[in-house]
């Protein structure tokens, strides 16, 4: 299981940076190793390197889309229940979703429209009659056909991202990417998601709660690790040294925080509250993007199961017009870039620091890193990481992150290709 | 079996329905222990928790068997046994079984409920955690009536505050090896329903009578076999005493009791050992015991302090489970004749009495059966043929009446050859002994081809009669002497002569106008 944020204590050992190792016509200005990031780093890097043509990972929190920025290819986390979750080893099962990492956008789409197919083995996968009704909503990329004319496409910039821990090459790039939307002709609106300063902790409240729920059946009875001290002990104890042997530290620690906040004494105040948090999230979306959330029309308004494929688009072409969302939102994928891997191992928890306080620091350092890419996993919706140009403090890759409304990949891979095309 | 035997001819024999129903109740019960009241200072408050097992033919969440005594760990998929990266998938026929078990108990089916997952370490649960209905189950109310027809005194009422779906556990075996649990993952993950009742039983007799009236219910619907030998059906008690006009005692948690006979001990013993301690001053504390059945005693097993944090939480693999009006109406309308309606129908329209019809109902299909067989036939001796002779054969070979092999048809053409004379009853189950070894030719043929008719000619059987009364004149000569009992050796012999297949009524006839 490779589930740290930096990828340094997966059972293979740690993922490096291809650029550092590989790269011979760009130097980069700092020689040292770099993590690839976490947790499909190996992915990212096999990619970046050229060992594949594309490979999937898993996304919960970010895990695709950080390591993609770090290496400078994409990563893609599609919509929540667009591709089955069958034979993907669950973490947070509510939040994992699999995606893809390619060197291009047209790659990803490629894959994307391959494997996003209903599974009846996965029961959280979109059922055939929502991928219909999805398929027929208006969105931005069928109403326009020319990519060097964004004037009907609104760009939402959410203020709550402008963090103080984003460095500076970050900022100038993620500016960047706003003007270079705007001189094709985009309206940049700025938009609030309100409930962004509360993503993070509800994530780290749900994920770990999920996990300490899911890594269970890792118990060494039928398959795995199985302690030799386990055998000896009385049946109290059956778990206890295969579980502290076969699992890293920060799982261990994320098992005994799940473990915790699904306690009966505290339920109600960290998981029962993360759940609304994570709906808050949700809705800020929903209030942000102008095409509508499909998994609503059906809820709400029946009406429109009964319509054909031409007047859902109708409609909702209609409502569309009228809105005052935005169609995609742009922001950074991470504080910065790719870290070095001395760095993260000072910063390891694995070392025995006598710091308590610069141990919290590391730990919340570490979390933080997710802070750009969580809240579209909390809404389920397609995020995208597009690599936009070279930090020129370190030389290192930054990418910048496109969301879109749920469901509405292909309005991302449009605006993506723009990106691109003009790093 | 000779009680119940001699009941029912007594019964027969009165008309007198005030009576009946007296005679009936103390014969239904014979089997239970009665509580009695040291005094009637105490109060007892019962409330149980019912699993039972959903009749469907794969798992709740897999598509693995869930067929009952196969060889261990062969009905075992990689979502029952919790491999990495599978996920569950619903059945929706045990949501319909769920769903029928609901309104046949006038649930309120929800429609919308929801999975959670109840966490905890045991190697027979593979996932670590066990997917129920904790904070949204599936129905919620209901209730179950006991009156007279159930064998009790007078009418109650136990209401159901919810049922929920939930899966099985895998079995732990643990006295096989020694040092050494095994565990066949077999039963793990078929579906439940889990029924609680609120706390409405007062003694151990309206407890043990609840659970059978369920059980009746869900076999009537198909929904469970509800077989507590086989664990189809588990029971868990809660069992507080108090003094009357005071407020409810502490409540004590009795689990794993295999049989209404052991429930109801456990009940009685449970309410003694509660009073006693009361009275001895101490204190009741809230746990879960266990009943020792060689002791007749309960144990603790855990306190509260040591009870385990299940620490619920919402199955994220599961969306909400929907169900609209048309689905619940739909199970509704094809809902089955309930017991209650049942029992009243059958005495009514047929005339057997009560015994009978719940000799017939506890077993699966019985009154169907009974209707099949009963057309255009004397109802009473069907009931007999199929309660006294057709169950008793089945049951001397171990035979579950579900895998009866006699047709209705079959039994059917047995009564009509021995009602009109064809055989004697002595070959008619002789006859059906051959067909529970898989003749499957009616009786008329079976009889024709092997030569069983009855001897019902007068000619011939006049025939037989004089040449045994000619062989046998010493016989003839007591018997003029006045010995009555010669008679019967007559008999006897024609009986003899024809290998039992002679009329017997006749032969006596035949042999008093001779003699």
């Amino acid at each position: 299981m490779s589930l740290e944020w930096a990828n340094m204590y997966s059972a293979f050992g740690p993922a490096y940076n291809p650029h550092t190792i590989i790269s011979d016509q760009k130097e980069p200005i700092d020689q040292e190793l770099r993590v690839a990031g976490g947790s499909s780093g190996g992915s990212a890097a096999a990619v970046a390197s050229g060992m594949c043509f594309a490979s999937l990972g898993s996304d919960t929190g970010g895990s695709i889309r950080l390591p993609a920025s770090y290496c400078g290819v994409i990563g893609f986390k599609p919509s929540y229940g667009q591709c089955s979750r069958w034979g993907l080893v669950a973490y947070a099962s509510s939040l994992d979703t699999v995606g893809i990492i390619t060197r291009n956008v047209h790659d990803a789409q490629l894959i994307y429209d391959i494997i996003s197919k209903y599974d009846e083995k996965d029961p959280s996968s979109l059922p055939p009659k929502l991928r219909s009704i999805n398929s027929s909503l208006a969105s931005f990329d069928k109403t326009n056909s020319n990519f060097t004319d964004l004037s009907k496409l609104r760009v939402g910039i959410p203020q709550e991202y402008y963090v103080s821990e984003l460095s500076d090459p970050i900022k100038s790039l993620w500016k960047r990417g706003i003007s270079l939307l705007r001189s094709y002709g985009a309206t940049i609106v700025s938009v609030s998601c309100p409930s962004t300063r509360y993503a993070l902790p509800a994530y780290y409240i749900l994920a770990p709660a999920e996990a300490s729920s899911n890594l269970a059946r890792y118990d060494g009875v039928r398959y795995g690790h199985r302690s030799d001290m386990d055998s000896k002990q009385d049946e109290k104890l059956l778990y206890t040294h295969t579980r502290s042997e076969g699992f890293g530290e920060e799982v261990k620690r994320r098992i005994l925080l799940g473990t915790y906040t699904l306690t009966a004494g505290s339920y109600n105040n960290y998981f029962i509250y993360a759940q609304r948090i994570r709906k808050m999230v949700q809705s800020d979306f929903d209030y942000v993007f102008r095409r509508p959330n499909p998994l609503h029309l059906v809820k709400n308004e029946s009406s429109f199961c009964n319509c054909n494929n031409d007047e859902i688009f109708e409609i909702s072409n209609k409502l569309r017009k009228e809105s005052h969302g935005v169609d995609v939102i742009i922001t950074p994928v991470a504080i910065s870039t790719s870290p070095k891997v001395k760095d993260s191992l000072s910063s390891s928890f694995l070392s025995n620091s006598d710091n308590t306080k610069s141990l919290d620091d590391s730990f919340v350092n570490a979390y933080v890193n997710d802070v750009f890419t969580i809240p579209a996993n909390l809404a389920g919706i397609p995020a995208i990481s597009v690599p936009f140009g070279i930090s020129p403090i370190d030389g290192f890759p930054i990418g910048l992150q496109l969301m879109t409304q749920y469901g509405d990949e292909h309005t991302l891979f449009y605006i993506s290709k723009v990106l691109e095309n003009n790093k | 079996m000779i009680i119940k035997t001699f009941v029912t001819t007594y019964l027969k024999k009165t008309c007198n329905e005030r009576f009946i129903s007296k005679i009936k109740r103390n014969v239904t019960f014979y089997q239970y222990s009665t509580h009695l009241y040291k005094s009637n200072k105490w109060e007892t408050i019962i409330g149980l928790e019912v699993h039972a097992q959903l009749n469907s033919k794969t798992k709740l969440f897999s598509s693995s068997s869930t067929s009952f005594n196969e060889p261990v760990n062969t009905n075992v998929s990689v979502i029952d046994a919790a491999f990495p990266g599978t996920l569950p998938q619903l059945n929706t026929k045990c949501v319909e079984l769920a769903v029928a078990a609901s309104l046949a108990l006038s649930g309120n089916v929800q429609l919308v409920s929801s999975f959670d997952r109840k966490q905890y370490f045991y190697p027979d649960l593979p996932p670590g955690y066990q997917i129920t209905q904790h904070y949204a189950p599936i129905s919620l109310g209901g209730k179950i009536f006991l009156n007279q027809l159930d064998g009790l005194e007078y009418d109650t009422m136990v209401r159901i505050k919810q049922i929920q779906l939930e899966q099985d556990t895998g079995k732990s075996i643990h006295d096989i090896v020694p040092g050494m649990t095994l565990i066949d993952l077999n039963r793990a993950g078929t579906g439940l329903i889990e029924i609680v009742t609120e706390p409405d039983m007062r003694t151990s007799k309206e407890a043990g009578l609840t659970v059978k009236k369920l059980q009746s219910i869900l076999r009537t619907i198909g929904s469970s076999d509800g077989n507590m030998e086989e664990g189809s059906l588990r029971c868990d008690v809660n069992v507080s005493v108090h003094e009357h006009e005071t407020p409810y005692g502490t409540r004590c948690e009795i689990k794993n009791l295999n049989s209404i006979k052991f429930l109801m001990a456990a009940i009685d013993v449970e309410i003694e050992r509660q009073i006693k301690e009361l009275e001895n001053g101490n204190k009741i504390v809230q746990e879960t015991r266990g009943f020792d059945v060689l002791k007749n005693k309960t144990f603790r097993l855990r306190t509260k302090e040591t009870a385990t944090d299940y620490r619920y939480m919402p199955e994220p693999d599961l969306s909400p489970l929907i169900l609209n009006k048309d689905y619940i109406t739909r199970i509704s309308n094809n809902l089955p004749e309930l017991p209650d309606d049942l029992k009243t129908r059958i005495m009514k329209q047929y005339g057997i009495p009560l015994h009978d019809v719940i000799v017939l109902m506890n077993e699966t299909g019985g009154v169907k059966y009974f209707e099949e067989a009963v057309k255009n036939r004397n109802p009473q001796h069907v009931s007999n043929w199929i309660t006294h002779e057709l169950f008793g054969l089945l049951h001397a070979r171990n035979i579950k009446f579900s895998q009866n092999p006699v047709s209705a048809l079959q039994l059917g053409s047995v009564i009509d050859c021995v009602d009109n004379g064809d055989i004697t009853g002595k070959v008619g189950k002789k006859i059906i002994e051959k067909m529970i070894s898989g003749d499957s030719r009616l009786a008329s043929i079976i009889i024709q081809d092997e030569g069983l008719r009855q001897l019902s000619d007068i000619n011939e059987l006049e025939k037989i009669c004089k040449n045994v009364i000619l062989q046998n004149p010493e016989q003839l000569r007591s018997f003029k002497g006045g010995k009555q009992t010669v008679f019967a050796w007559f008999v006897g012999q024609v009986m003899n002569k024809t290998k039992g297949q002679a009329n017997p009524k006749l032969v006596n006839e035949i042999l008093r106008k001779l003699l």
